[in-house]
């Protein structure tokens, strides 16, 4: 394992100085009269945004502060592609028996949102009252500060086949995984590819068809007749919200991420309002403050790869540049897994927010919980909720308790 | 009629202010990493593109001529008009071109996004002179669109089709013109077909060169039906299919997203000049037929956009406010249903975005001229400016046309 090297985030002077500059030089547009956020990002809010990133934000201490959370970078290689330097957050438990956990972000997040939920997973587990976890959160290749590939056709097969490499190198022969958003739908990826490794999925996303009546006839017939209830008729209007109102950047990003990227690798305000849009929108409420934006925001605009890097993954995933034959494409991630245990959270304000039949036909669903506040960025939003249900899910008494072999979470 | 209603001759002058920052702009450039994939047109506007235009903008590219011989070819003016709900007084500015010969039939071009009125300056002198008595001629009126060129923007939610509307024909009206025709394609073809819908008695005709439509229905146009269930297409029809198809699989991602979140696509419209670029650059050569642009007209373009009065980010806010505005109380007009008030032309180009069967077309109302054209895209104006004239020519032609009906 000794290519395996600590990692420290430093992003240098010349970068942080380029982007005050091209702060104080941003032109702003205008905007109508009482938008609110129906149009997008209002201009007060990124106006005072961009002027506290570029006066009053500290990157530096930022950086200091996410540095004291375990990170290191290591080359992943996947068939066809070339090595790309992984960089990580793991944190070991004292516990022997501790579940090794893969905790996988989406767009437009990142690792950071692991912290909240990293020490009670880690620490909070005493192995006796408590199942206890080992953590680990890349940074997507293409995201944060892992590199990100200069071929094309790096789709859900490459990110689960990084993911799972990782999860090897690192002496992990079985584990599980948490997400939403790209975490969810590289769970469903690993579950396909890779149930020899990935045991179980806790998931904070529904991206699931309903029960057709050939496939799941119990299921369906189940959804036919039971109403739904009073979360799952909330889930139909802000799904119906997000396909209506919220797609504009998935489609675009599906099918141009080029054109887009420019604008985000030359526009600091394009990046952040691009960024911030989603932030407001896809949350309950949540209270952002604008140092947490900034260095949110921040993340993209460092990242390895560049912020234009990031929105390829939509393009890829829909698009099978090379042909290859069985790509995993929505239809498939939404397709039966067998073998692998599934658990849901389903929160409010996410965006896709579905009835327990439609996620019952991913496959063998042992957990199921539902919640009344919190929305797309669960892990930040409500970590506490993600945390619980994570040790409800894998502690004893639990769904998918033991599914690791040779580790339950508790001190043998 | 006050001092509102004066028409003040305009000539572009861009303050060097603007030309300065842009120039500044340009040089702080950052762009994406290059990848083995960055110049694949499947994933967008390529890399090596963007930067020989980056550079040819900052370096070579002139805008001061450009501007000199765009007032030389092109009459403009300025005039102020109110607008229901909206500014009292929106500056509004346009070309105006009257013919060289009488009996001219007034003409209303309406550009789209991301066009203007450059789109005009091609069929301008072929439209205006009129060489023989057989072949009509025409009083153009070519406004830059509320939010658009050298227009005014606005500053209230809810200025749509029907405000766009409104704008032109009373741009008409103020121009003298009590009876006009129409012709456009992207937002011009919505704009002109909401024109024909509220002011039936004043638009005598119109010409589309972007034809948007439904199949035709057995309620309301029988035979057509027929003809749509029968799959009985030409060769030149299947192909439009697949041009259509590859504009909903691949192709709309910019109408989404401007037809939500308008706002924040604004941010990088307006900051970053290579986001701009890129943006319009892509449609530019995805939308036409192999047209051979030249470095100083896609600038031209462009700069049209950088350069305008209401900021680049307002002119896609159309795309929000006529997807929000569908509901007849906010104002909404159908224009895919059928107004028999208004004869229409339709000129198909294999290359434009929506290249739907005849039968289709038809159902937008009275055809009297139509014509599929073997080449050219969604702006046949600049890219096979002789072909649209003369559609427009022979639509209106006295003989073989709807002129002798006509009272002009």
């Amino acid at each position: 394992m000794v290519d395996i090297k600590p990692y420290t985030i430093a992003v240098d002077d010349h970068h942080l100085e380029d982007l005050k500059t091209r702060l104080s030089l941003a032109k702003f547009p205008d905007e109508l009269d009482q938008a609110g956020w129906d149009m997008g990002a209002p201009l007060a809010d990124v106006k005072r945004l961009a002027k506290y990133w570029q006066d009053s934000y500290d990157w530096r201490n930022a950086e200091k502060e996410l540095n004291k959370v375990p990170q290191f970078v290591t080359d992943i290689q996947c068939d066809g592609f070339e090595p790309l330097a992984i960089h990580f957050v793991h944190v070991r438990s004292k516990v022997q028996g501790a579940v090794p956990l893969l905790f996988i972000h989406g767009w437009p997040g990142h690792f950071e949102e692991v912290f909240r939920i990293l020490t009670p997973l880690t620490e909070g587990g005493d192995g006796i009252k408590l199942p206890a976890f080992d953590v680990v959160a890349p940074s997507l290749p293409n995201f944060g500060f892992s590199e990100g590939p200069k071929k094309r056709g790096f789709a859900m097969e490459q990110y689960a086949e990084t993911m799972n490499k990782l999860m090897l190198k690192l002496g992990y022969n079985e584990y599980v995984t948490q997400g939403g958003d790209w975490g969810c739908h590289i769970s469903r990826a690993l579950a396909h590819l890779y149930p020899k490794y990935c045991k179980a999925t806790h998931l904070n996303y529904d991206s699931a068809n309903p029960p057709e009546f050939l496939k799941n006839p119990i299921l369906s017939i189940q959804h036919a007749l039971t109403p739904y209830n009073p979360r799952e008729q909330h889930g139909v209007v802000r799904s119906k919200w997000f396909d209506q109102e919220g797609r504009g950047y998935s489609q675009l990003q599906t099918t141009k991420p080029q054109t887009l990227g420019y604008g985000l690798a030359d526009s600091p305000v394009a990046c952040l309002a691009w960024i911030y849009e989603k932030l407001h929108d896809w949350t309950d409420s949540y209270p952002w403050m604008d140092d947490e934006v900034c260095t949110w925001v921040s993340i993209y605009w460092f990242s390895t790869a560049g912020p234009a890097a990031s929105v390829r993954i939509y393009y890829e995933m829909i698009h099978n540049v090379d042909g290859r034959k069985d790509k995993i494409d929505q239809k498939k991630m939404r397709a039966w897994t067998p073998g692998v245990k599934l658990g849901f959270s389903h929160f409010p304000f996410d965006l896709q927010v579905r009835p327990s039949t439609w996620v019952r036909t991913l496959g063998n669903v042992v957990f199921e919980k539902e919640h009344n506040s919190g929305g797309h960025f669960a892990a930040w939003e409500r970590p506490d909720d993600i945390v619980n249900d994570v040790r409800e899910m894998f502690g004893k008494g639990g769904g998918a308790f033991g599914v690791v072999k040779g580790v339950t979470g508790y001190i043998s | 009629m006050g001092s509102n209603s004066k028409i003040e001759p305009y000539r572009i002058a861009v303050p060097d202010s603007m030309i300065d920052k842009l120039k500044k702009k340009l040089e702080l450039v950052t762009f994406p990493e290059e990848t083995s994939f960055t110049n694949d047109w499947n994933y967008g506007a390529p890399l090596d593109d963007i930067k020989r235009l980056t550079q040819t903008w900052k370096e070579t590219y002139d805008w001061r001529s450009v501007e000199a011989n765009l007032n030389e070819k092109l009459p403009q003016f300025t005039t102020r008009i109110g607008v229901e709900g909206h500014e009292d007084d929106l500056k509004i500015h346009f070309v105006h071109k009257k013919s060289e010969k009488p009996g001219a039939i007034p003409l209303l071009f309406c550009h789209g996004w991301p066009g203007s009125i450059i789109e005009v300056s091609k069929i301008l002198p072929l439209l205006t002179s009129g060489a023989t008595d057989d072949e009509p001629t025409f009083d153009v009126v070519a406004p830059s669109l509320p939010n658009f060129g050298f227009s005014q923007g606005t500053s209230k939610r809810g200025f749509g089709l029907r405000q766009q509307a409104e704008v032109c024909h009373k741009l008409m009206q103020r121009l003298g013109y009590g009876k006009y025709a129409t012709q456009g394609g992207d937002w011009g073809f919505i704009i002109t077909r909401t024109m024909g819908a509220l002011y039936p008695e004043h638009v005598v005709a119109s010409h589309l060169n972007l034809i948007v439509a439904h199949p035709p229905s057995l309620l309301s146009t029988p035979l057509l039906c027929l003809q749509y269930l029968l799959g009985w297409y030409t060769e030149q029809e299947k192909a439009g299919f697949q041009r259509v198809k590859w504009y909903n699989d691949e192709g709309n991602g910019y109408n989404r997203m401007q037809g939500t979140k308008p706002h924040t696509l604004g941010f990088a419209l307006a900051d970053s000049p290579v986001a701009l670029l890129a943006w319009v650059y892509e449609k530019l050569v995805d939308w036409t037929d192999a047209y051979e642009w030249t470095d100083e007209e896609l600038l031209t373009w462009i700069s049209i956009y950088a350069f305008s009065e209401a900021g680049a980010d307002a002119s896609v806010r159309l795309y929000y406010e006529a997807a929000h505005q569908t509901k007849k109380e906010d104002g909404g007009v159908d224009v895919l249903k059928w107004n028999g008030k208004v004869p229409l032309g339709l000129s198909y180009f294999p290359k434009d975005v929506f290249v739907l069967p005849s039968s289709w077309g038809r159902t937008l109302g009275p055809v009297a001229f139509e014509k599929r054209h073997e080449k050219g895209g969604h702006f046949p104006s600049f890219e096979v400016p002789e072909a649209l004239a003369d559609d427009i020519k022979k639509m209106f032609a006295k003989k073989g046309g709807i002129g002798a009906k006509l009272a002009f």
